[in-house]
């Protein structure tokens, strides 16, 4: 039992990354109604990026919003350069041209930061804290991602929910044609929605790397978990991607506790086959299933 | 040279049209053909060459399932990798495990590992072509994506049965060949029992015990080797291993079964360290058998012309499912599945079926593979795999056989381009190791923007505009 | 006043407008009537900047309209209500009606939001309810309402009767005829049903396979026997 509630509670750090980078894949399919497979790649160019700028200064907050500026530029620029442009061509080309996204910047950040795994140090202690008379599976390092995660989340859902921005930027994804009609600037939505989303992905980078390392393929496995993720939670909820990424990542604790880490691909493989067979939109999706 | 004769195909394709009846004997003579030019070619180049066009031919194999699958059908896979790996391991295993037990009075061979690969890649292929048939898009591509970073994750379930991290190395059945390195290896205890010289070239087995030495190897040293290939440039690091397989000049495997064995024994080691030399090949350190045989059992030329024969077999089945009924079946639903559905078709089968064929293809490939590198590992047939297909597919032109062959040269000669480059310059490793990756990358997005037929596609439409006629550039 | 002039249209090689010319003045309703395909939703898409015009233009206040954006044209004053009730049903009956206008002011939008519910009471009901639990007619009073939160000097409406009960439809236009009377909004109405809408336009235009057949007061047009068993089937 206490092995269960310790896998539990060192899930709650993987959790919190893959449910932002399930919420980056999320908002956006909500603007382009596209799954952004070079979404981990971006995060793992911001977070060299940051990696760079702590290396340099020895600042982690200036480290972290730089990585999340990068972002934001990364996500506008990928957008410009690859997405508008295909949006209208095949959906085929569109998925392709993200996985080229991917390979781009992976081999990218291979030619500047070299390809060996590098450490990332973290701002706080990352050694179990002790309490009780016991070392606890958590560290002062995992509170500040759950921090760092919960304050993110609170802020995209305020802003999704209570502005006009946000509202805007929902209409803009269900509706395009009658967002336009009400005079809504669909196109800076869809290129807010991508800049947020390159944003809170490099928020997630920049938080797993002290926790795992960094180099240009590392955070792969973190794109199959994202994805699970967000497709469970349906795609399109941000709720879904934030409970679903939360509760992947404890899943997959608890896998990697009781067997072996090396499992935990198969077991995302498992949920996500799993979850298109039996609920192919996703347990929070408001739209019917689809047709062939 | 392919690229000519299929020229000559596509013009025949014309003449096609107005003989329908006669397109499986056309497809036949020219499969034919294409197989019998790239087998002279293969036996007058310089055997680096040789491990090219193997590679080639490997690559090509496994993308006219992506023809099928992403061209024809629609369905964005990053999941063939992992089907490779399906067909490598089915390979290995079965030719290592099960060979000393005869089916149907026949001993076993390369070419029922082979079968039983194809036969693993079709029911996995099926049961994720079922799953993905439901599915649309991203969807698809996602699920396909995990199955290409969970299948190779599984090895590490069973480290016993396939060998964890480690991989299995396998002892390649060489015809003729095969059985001589084996008895060379398994030292003199079984010599007695596979020297006989009867036996028909690449069906002979005899040498279990051999074989079997090298299925138990702990491959440690292989390491290094493996991890360089985890990484996209998969086939940088097979041709290294290739290359450095040197030349085994045991026999002229054509010549089959008349080999000189006895005068073998005297020349050869008895303890055979396969750690030595990256392991490639059986181990056989080939310093002074040359001499002992007359002509001479190429290793790079029997690779490429077992994997030529291979993607032969497999570019004629292609040929003729893509230009018959089915295909025609694949583009309709791809197209539009609902006017397809309205007609009789059954867009989920249609879907399922192409995953099959496919995944068929895609573990065929991984069985070459596997007697390319003489080895299956996770690292071998990791995500860097599943995309190079894609890369390949993209840029020759997603839906033709034409564009998967040109697909697969672009994937084995755009790093040995790199290569040559990078010694000219001397640029750093950190530039040459990523430089392929990062124009691949480059290179899938500008053609996806500007020309999504890839190379095939667009040089069609310049000679459709050319006559006049206008073309979708993805039908 | 809107005015059109020579507006031309084509899908490919499907002529869909040819040569419309057409005023809409300001207080009044203008009900372009005609026959499945003749025209009448690429005419309103046209206006509202959803389709490129092939020739010809539109001027809105002697400011050129046609070609830009349908983002830019609705903030110059012209809304449209697509044809099938064009909510956005994930979002609250509330959020819909907000999103009409989003440029504006705070006050401005208030006082549009509260002259919203007061035209349509049913709307501020259930103002917090998902707008796909509302009925048909309720829908379309908030599409209508969504299109008014823009502050429009001119309302294009596309098929505002399709698929709902007669009863409900005679209802919807009255309250638009009073609206275009009351504020001066200049009312573009393309419908189908012919009866109803030339019963409450002013001025009456047949289209047919694109082209400008008639037009004229609408109780002449109505009136026209000839005309209706020609073009309009009934």
């Amino acid at each position: 039992m206490t092995n269960f509630i310790d896998f539990l509670l060192g899930g709650f750090s993987s959790g919190a990354v893959i449910a932002l980078m399930a919420l980056a894949l999320v908002m956006v399919w909500r603007s382009t109604r596209m799954v952004n497979f070079a979404q981990v790649g971006q995060a793992m160019f911001t977070t060299y990026i940051a990696l760079t700028v702590q290396q340099s200064t020895g600042n982690w907050l200036l480290a972290l919003a730089v990585a999340m500026v990068a972002g934001l530029i990364l996500g506008i620029v990928v957008f410009f350069l690859v997405i508008r442009p295909v949006k209208n061509s095949d959906t085929t080309g569109a998925i392709i041209a993200t996985f080229g996204v991917l390979i781009a910047l992976q081999a990218g950040a291979g030619m500047i930061w070299g390809g060996d795994p590098e450490g990332f140090i973290p701002p706080v202690s990352n050694a179990g804290l002790e309490f009780a008379g016991r070392i606890w599976p958590v560290s002062l390092y995992d509170i500040l991602v759950w921090i760092v995660t919960a304050a993110l989340v609170i802020g995209l859902t305020l802003l999704f929910t209570k502005t006009s921005l946000g509202l805007s930027m929902r209409a803009s994804a269900f509706n395009p044609e009658v967002a336009r009609l009400s005079g809504v600037r669909v196109n800076r939505m869809l290129i807010t929605g991508w800049a947020i989303a390159g944003a809170t992905g490099a928020v997630g980078g920049v938080l797993i790397a002290p926790v795992s390392t960094i180099s240009p393929n590392s955070f792969d496995i973190l794109l199959v978990f994202a994805f699970t993720a967000a497709v469970i939670g349906g795609l399109d909820s941000l709720i879904g991607a934030v409970t679903f990424g939360i509760g992947t990542g404890l899943v997959i604790s608890l896998v990697s506790g009781y067997t072996d880490a090396s499992n935990a691909p198969v077991v995302a493989l498992a949920l996500l086959a799993l979850n298109l067979l039996l609920k192919p939109d996703g347990v929070f999706s408001h739209h019917g299933s689809r047709s062939v | 040279m392919s690229l000519l004769t299929d020229v000559k195909n596509m013009s025949n394709a014309q003449k096609l049209r107005t003989f329908p009846g006669n397109r499986i004997v056309w497809h036949a003579v020219i499969v034919g053909v294409v197989w019998l030019l790239l087998l002279l070619l293969n036996n007058n180049i310089d055997p680096l060459y040789s491990s090219y066009l193997a590679l080639v031919a490997m690559y090509a194999t496994a993308m006219f399932g992506m023809t099928i699958l992403v061209g024809l059908s629609g369905q964005v896979s990053l999941g063939n990798g992992a089907l490779m790996a399906v067909g490598g391991y089915v390979f290995a295993l079965t030719s290592m495990n099960w060979q000393t037990v005869p089916i149907f009075g026949w001993e076993w061979n390369a070419v029922w590992s082979m079968v039983f690969a194809g036969l693993g890649g079709i029911l996995i292929g099926g049961i994720v072509g079922g799953l993905a048939a439901r599915l649309k898009g991203p969807y698809l591509a996602g699920l396909t994506l995990g199955l290409a970073v969970g299948v190779p994750a599984i090895t590490n379930r069973f480290p016993e049965l396939l060998g964890g991290e480690n991989g299995l190395m396998l002892t390649v059945p060489y015809p003729a060949g095969g059985y001589a390195a084996s008895e060379i290896a398994a030292g003199t205890e079984s010599g007695a029992e596979t020297s006989d010289p009867n036996s028909d070239a690449g069906s002979d087995t005899g040498a279990a015990a051999g074989e079997d030495q090298y299925a138990e190897l702990d491959l440690s040293e292989f390491d290094q080797g493996v991890d360089a290939s985890t990484d996209p440039n998969a086939t940088l690091a097979s041709e290294d291993l290739l290359t450095e397989g040197d030349l085994l000049t045991l026999d002229d495997f054509s010549n089959g079964g008349d080999l000189g064995l006895e005068s073998a024994d005297p020349v050869v080691e008895p303890s055979v360290d396969p750690s030595v030399d990256a392991g490639v090949d059986t181990g056989v350190d080939p310093s002074g058998i040359t001499d002992s045989f007359d002509g001479g059992f190429i290793i790079e030329q029997w690779q490429a012309s077992m994997a030529i024969a291979v993607a032969c077999l497999v570019a004629f089945a292609a040929l003729n499912l893509i230009r018959g009924r089915q295909g025609r079946v694949w583009k309709a639903v791809r197209d539009d599945p609902i006017a397809a559905a309205v007609v009789g078709i059954s867009p989920s089968g249609s879907k399922v079926s192409a995953f099959v064929v496919s995944s068929l293809f895609a573990a065929l490939a991984g069985a070459v593979f596997a007697q390319i590198l003489s080895f299956v590992g996770p690292g071998a047939f990791g995500l860097g795999l599943s995309l190079s297909l894609l890369v390949g597919i993209v840029l020759g032109g997603r839906s033709s056989l034409l564009g998967a062959i040109l697909g697969a040269l672009i994937i084995v000669w755009l790093p040995e381009l790199v290569n040559g480059l990078s010694g000219e310059r001397g640029w750093p490793d950190q530039i040459t190791n990523n430089a392929p990756n990062l124009l691949y990358g480059l290179l899938v997005v500008a053609v996806v923007l500007a020309a999504p037929g890839g190379i095939t596609g667009t040089v069609r439409s310049w000679i459709d505009r050319a006559r006049g006629k206008s073309r979708s550039p993805l039908s | 006043m809107l005015l059109i002039e020579n507006l031309s249209v084509s899908y490919g090689a499907v002529q869909a407008l040819k040569d419309v010319s057409l005023e809409v003045p300001h207080g009044h309703v203008t009900a372009v009537i005609g026959a499945n395909g003749a025209g009448k939703s690429t005419l309103m898409r046209t206006l509202a900047g959803l389709t490129k015009p092939q020739s010809g233009q539109v001027t809105f206040n002697g400011e050129v309209i046609s070609g830009r954006k349908p983002e830019d044209i609705v903030r110059m004053g012209i809304a449209l209500v697509p044809e099938g009730r064009s909510t956005i049903p994930e979002l609250t009956v509330e959020d819909n009606l907000k999103l009409g206008g989003m440029w504006r002011s705070h006050a401005q939008r208030n006082a549009s939001l509260s002259r919203a519910y007061s035209l349509f009471p049913v709307l501020g009901e259930r103002k917090s309810m998902r707008a796909d639990t509302l009925s048909g007619g309720e829908r379309q009073q908030l599409a209508i309402g969504r299109a008014l939160m823009t502050g429009p000097q001119v309302l294009l409406l596309d098929e505002p009767s399709l698929g709902l009960a007669p009863l409900i439809v005679t209802q919807i236009l009255e309250l638009v005829a009073r609206m275009a009377w009351d504020s001066g909004l200049a009312v573009l109405l393309v419908e189908q049903n012919a009866t109803v809408a030339l019963r409450i336009a002013r001025t009456g235009v047949v289209l047919n396979l694109g082209e400008v057949v008639k037009s004229g007061p609408a109780a002449e047009i109505a009136s026209d026997e000839e005309l209706r068993h020609a073009y309009l089937g009934y």
